[in-house]
């Protein structure tokens, strides 16, 4: 954020600000970023949803508050904010209370290591994949406390699937992106966006390939089996359908939310579509490119960039506009997805969820995470590490053995667990019928 | 060791699922069932004994209430016993439009109780949408015919209230055209997902010989592989005049049920079809002989029983000469399609309980009369 500020005013308008000046100028702008971008984030996704499944259903949503109805979710926020706020006379009142800022605080949180373009992440962690998934987990602490406090059976229930359910699809979530910070070799989100340059597959394995923003992981075997295991696992973290089993209203009411009212729900709400509007972005950092996109490359290089302390600071915002443009499609096409599934489909059981967790999805993570150390081994290795088969295979020969062997071994994988794993559910499905007969 | 505890968990009576004011109390160990226990009489309105203080016509718009999908079959059962009762003849041409009715009903009925039943499995009301499209349709049908969509108090002792208008039949073959095609669809909707199959197949199975000794009757009964119906077993009306299919289901579990409600609308579709064939032919007569209607039955009783599309619908009257009933008593299908609830529900999961309730299809207007 700094650098772009100081290419924008000392650069482009010659203004001659003092570094301490652009420091806090750059603070104020993250903080705005953090606080109220994310609310609006949820504002809008609120509106779009509804607006969504309504075309689905044959309806056409809420229209009346504004322009086809663009302000409904402010006049939602003014309703929460203006109820009762009831507590039941058994809660337990601190924790009770305690508990929305548990889970609201870290999803805002996880907003610091998010770059919406070239240059404008608010704090570039070394770590910041690491942050925004050690961060992410402690909202589960908070749901638990909502449950329990709540003093009410179905809080209890909700937040006991909700625990379950966040810490089981942890570990696909977390594998799948190991495998890429394999490839990558780095926990830098800014790092895993800059790797996703060129066309089809980053220029830096294949020099010479012309930059188009296009080299997304996505395109690859490795990155492909990961972008699904983690979009499902974002699924289930979210709790969005068909795993919103925390918060089923057809059968626990509303989960770990029953016993909340006013603005304390309203906190629920909002960590829950800012925690969407999240993870759909990381989907969209990791495996689409971020912000990256035809011509944000070339864009960027015009500007001033350590590599080019001469260039034009206009380009650096020209860059980051459409930077930020890539980035907020990308995500809206995600959340799209999400409203999409949403519409169609009814939820799993708990334990239907558990089981395609653990023994479908963290297996096929696993495989995974061998094809990217053989990626990283077709790719990068050379006699020393013991690749000696690939000496002297040039780097389209190499790059393409990666990618054979790789969508070889990620297609077997996933066709052996698909059948396994059906062949499990009916065992189980057998066995549950077994049970039940012998106790009738 | 850890000391457990089962929980016990109120299921309504204010609950988004339970299809009305329907409480269940429930025994859980974690996620599994232990014990269920159904409770029921939260919308008791009294509605024998109310009817048994009104005269014979004016409990015929009250039978709409009871099961409000179903107006147009509860007036049918309703009116059969009267005429039972009083000895009453029906022009055939009557016969034949309750019949086509009825039918209609039916196909509105299984239409929203399959879309309720996704909808209890967590689908956010898309199927439910998909469910209630063509339902609008036949009651702008209703409409059409009886002034009313919900509330159709159509039904007069020997015949209907009035004759069909002249637009109803080519809107309702423009609505046989397209059905089909929609009943398809409503039935890929849950055989191409993977998700509703898991959460259906070998869901809440109920045994034929545990549902004969509940008197379980309709879709349900069927579902568990017993071809029971009363169109059949005791053809009623006209329906001894068309050809149609009992359709049964192999293991009792929720996906049965689905399936048999799906077929019976095919099979609805096709009794419609023969009653538009043989409805010119049929002897008109007096369709509305407002001269029954202050029936004054002799002392006496009379049962009357249809299959209405929640299962056997019965009216048991005794008359004592006047020109109210003396007795007035319902067989309601959701009541007793109810009880065995919780022999269905036990060893399952809590999420279970509410995809049984829906593939029973009650509605608490029947259950608590």
């Amino acid at each position: 954020m700094y650098d772009m500020l100081a290419a924008l005013i000392n650069g482009a308008l010659g203004w001659g600000w003092p570094e301490w000046a652009l420091n806090l100028l750059s603070y104020i702008l993250i903080v705005t970023i953090v606080l109220v971008v994310a609310p609006l984030q949820m504002l809008f996704f609120t509106y779009y949803e509804r607006r969504v499944i309504a075309r689905m259903q044959d309806r056409v949503g809420p229209n009346r508050v504004g322009p086809e109805g663009i302000w409904q979710p402010i006049a939602d926020g003014v309703k929460m904010f203006t109820k009762e706020d009831i507590v039941p006379q058994a809660a337990d009142r601190i924790v009770h209370f305690l508990a929305p800022c548990v889970v609201v605080a870290p999803t805002v949180l996880m907003f610091a290591v998010v770059p919406w373009g070239p240059g404008m992440v608010p704090v570039d962690l070394p770590t910041g994949l690491l942050f925004f998934f050690a961060i992410s987990s402690i909202s589960a602490v908070g749901l638990m406390m909502a449950g329990w406090a709540s003093n009410n059976k179905f809080s209890l229930l909700g937040a006991m699937r909700a625990v379950a359910q966040m810490v089981s699809y942890e570990i696909p979530a977390v594998l799948s992106l190991i495998a890429i910070v394999m490839i990558v070799g780095s926990l830098s989100i800014n790092e895993i966006i800059a790797y996703q340059t060129g066309l089809i597959i980053s220029n830096r394995d294949l020099p010479g390939i012309p930059d188009l923003g296009l080299g997304w992981f996505v395109f690859t075997p490795v990155g492909f089996v990961a972008f699904i295991a983690f979009f499902i696992a974002a699924l289930a973290e979210g709790e969005r359908t068909p795993f919103d089993i925390p918060e089923a209203d057809s059968e626990i009411v509303a989960g770990y939310m029953t016993e909340y009212s006013g603005m304390k729900f309203g906190l629920f709400y909002l960590a829950q579509y800012v925690l969407n509007f999240l993870l759909c972005a990381i989907t969209a950092i990791i495996f689409f490119g971020g912000w990256q996109g035809p011509g944000v490359g070339w864009l960027y290089a015009q500007g001033i960039t350590p590599d080019n302390p001469n260039g034009n600071g206009l380009f650096n915002v020209l860059a980051g506009v459409l930077g930020v443009f890539y980035f907020l499609l990308k995500t809206y096409i995600f959340f799209f997805v999400m409203v999409w599934l949403r519409g169609a489909f009814p939820r799993l059981r708990i334990d239907q969820l558990m089981d395609f967790g653990w023994k479908f999805l963290i297996p096929l993570t696993l495989a995974n995470l061998f094809s990217a150390a053989l990626w990283v081994a077709f790719t990068r290795w050379g006699p020393a590490e013991g690749m000696l088969i690939t000496v002297g295979w040039s780097p389209v020969l190499r790059w393409l053995a990666a990618f054979v062997v790789t969508l070889a071994i990620n297609l077997g994988v996933y066709l052996w667990l698909t059948r396994v794993y059906a062949a499990s559910q009916a065992e189980r499905r057998r066995a549950e019928l077994e049970e039940l007969s012998a106790a009738a | 060791m850890l000391q457990t505890q089962e929980l016990q968990v109120n299921i309504g009576p204010q609950h988004p699922s339970t299809h009305g004011v329907f409480r269940m109390l429930v025994t859980v160990d974690g996620e599994t069932v232990v014990d269920l226990k159904p409770v029921f009489g939260y919308l008791h309105r009294n509605h024998e004994q109310i009817a048994e203080a009104n005269s014979y016509l004016q409990n015929m718009p009250y039978t709409d209430r009871l099961d409000y999908f179903n107006s147009m079959a509860n007036n049918h059962a309703y009116a059969m016993a009267v005429e039972r009762l009083a000895g009453i003849e029906v022009p055939e041409r009557a016969e034949y439009i309750r019949v086509l009715m009825v039918e209609l009903t039916r196909i509105l009925n299984h239409a929203s109780a399959v879309g309720f039943m996704i909808n209890d499995m967590g689908a956010w009301q898309t199927p439910l949408a998909f469910g209630m499209r063509e339902r609008e349709k036949i009651l702008d049908l209703f409409e059409m015919a009886s002034g009313a969509r919900l509330m159709c108090n159509y039904f007069r002792f020997g015949g209907v209230v009035r004759d069909l208008p002249p637009e109803f039949i080519p809107n309702l073959r423009e609505l046989l055209r397209a059905l089909p095609a929609y009943i398809d669809e409503l039935e890929r909707l849950l055989r191409d997902n993977e998700i509703l199959l898991q959460r259906a197949i070998g869901i809440g199975i109920l045994p034929p010989e545990v549902a004969l000794s509940y008197g379980v009757s309709g879709p349900v009964l069927r579902g568990s592989g017993i071809p029971y119906d009363v169109r059949k077993a005791e053809p009623y009306s006209v329906y001894d005049r068309f050809d149609f299919d009992v359709p049964v289901g192999k293991v009792g579990d929720v996906y049965d049920r689905f399936l048999v409600r799906i077929e019976e609308m095919r099979q609805s579709k096709r009794i419609i079809e023969q009653v538009l064939e043989q409805l010119p032919d049929a002897k008109g007569g007096h369709i509305n002989p407002k001269a029954r209607q202050n029936v004054r039955p002799p002392v006496g009783d009379a049962y009357a029983r249809i299959e209405s599309p929640k299962g056997e619908l019965g009216f048991y009257l005794v008359s004592d000469g006047s020109t109210r009933p003396y007795r007035y008593k319902v067989r309601a299908p959701s009541f007793i399609n109810l009880t065995p609830l919780a022999d269905m529900c036990r060893g399952y999961k809590v999420a279970d309980i509410v995809v049984i309730l829906g593939s029973i299809d009650i509605v608490m207007g029947e259950v608590d009369r």
